[in-house]
């Protein structure tokens, strides 16, 4: 009873990290390319959200795995 | 209300998908009945919705692409928008039947199975043949299981994804309610109005994006 409550935190706490990580780095990089050449602006956006989706779909499967434990509890 | 559905076995969410549905269908019938050269009014307000879609899709897919499979993008995205805002209503969580239908598995699986077959069935239909499945045996051989892998997965993370983002986000604004009722759920409400948004449109771009690299490269169409 306890570990499962344990692994459902650590599930989604763990599964953030990554991607958190991640997605600063991608942001930052994106916004310094907007400053730099703001007439590119919206397609780097574009891209940005992109990237963002994937790397955002790890921490979906982390927060999924934490549901599925804690409707064991 | 809920035994009533539940009679005539229908869930919550399968009631606001076909009340969705029907709205869209009415909505479309009554813009597009006079169509004029001059829009005025309402033709005004979905000829200009559409037609941004319509430019940023054509910078994605390409001139051609976008001309043919334009319609099926448009509706997943319209569809989706229209389902992750209607559990924005007020007491949505709380009057049954008033779901979002994208919170179960069971809608974003089936749009994602529909986006899948699209996209064989376009690359196909597009190289003239079985020289789609070429791209399974490309740059080497032995990558194939790999490959085979890679192209099964796609529905995999787009159902995941969808209803991941809507069903935690649910999740979370009824925690929060039960934490505090007054003023907090406020924010993760604010918060679901953008990601609602980019939820659906990421949904659709990704399903334009997996179609787009189903094709051969435009000059050979």
């Amino acid at each position: 009873m306890g570990l499962v409550a344990l692994g459902a935190a650590l599930a989604i706490g763990l599964a953030c990290i990554g991607p958190g990580v991640g997605q600063g780095l991608a942001a930052a990089k994106a916004l310094e390319g907007m400053a730099r050449q703001p007439e590119v602006a919206g397609m780097l956006r574009t891209n940005m959200i992109l990237a963002f989706a994937f790397m955002e779909s790890l921490a979906i499967y982390g927060l999924l795995l934490a549901f599925l434990l804690y409707a064991k509890l | 209300m809920t035994e009533f559905l539940e009679k005539v076995g229908l869930t919550s969410q399968m009631f606001t998908s076909i009340i969705i549905t029907i709205v869209l269908c009415v909505l479309a019938i009554i813009a597009g009945k006079r169509i004029q050269t001059i829009p005025s009014g309402f033709q005004n307000i979905v000829e200009m919705s559409i037609e941004k879609l319509y430019g940023f899709f054509e910078g994605v897919m390409g001139k051609y692409l976008c001309k043919k499979y334009f319609p099926l993008i448009a509706t997943f995205f319209i569809y989706i928008l229209f389902s992750n805002y209607i559990g924005l209503l007020p007491a949505a969580g709380h009057v049954p039947g008033l779901a979002a239908p994208t919170s179960t598995v069971n809608c974003t699986a089936a749009m994602a199975l529909v986006a899948f077959i699209a996209m064989i069935g376009i690359g196909i239909y597009e190289h003239h043949g079985l020289g789609y499945f070429k791209h399974w045996f490309e740059p080497f051989v032995f990558l194939f299981p790999l490959m085979v892998l890679e192209d099964l997965v796609k529905p995999v993370s787009l159902t995941l994804r969808l209803y991941g983002n809507v069903f935690g986000e649910e999740t979370v604004a009824t925690a929060f309610f039960n934490m505090v009722p007054i003023g907090l759920p406020v924010i993760m409400q604010l918060l679901a109005v953008l990601m609602s948004l980019i939820q659906a449109f990421v949904f659709a771009l990704l399903a334009a994006i997996y179609i787009t690299e189903a094709c051969p490269e435009e000059e050979h169409l």
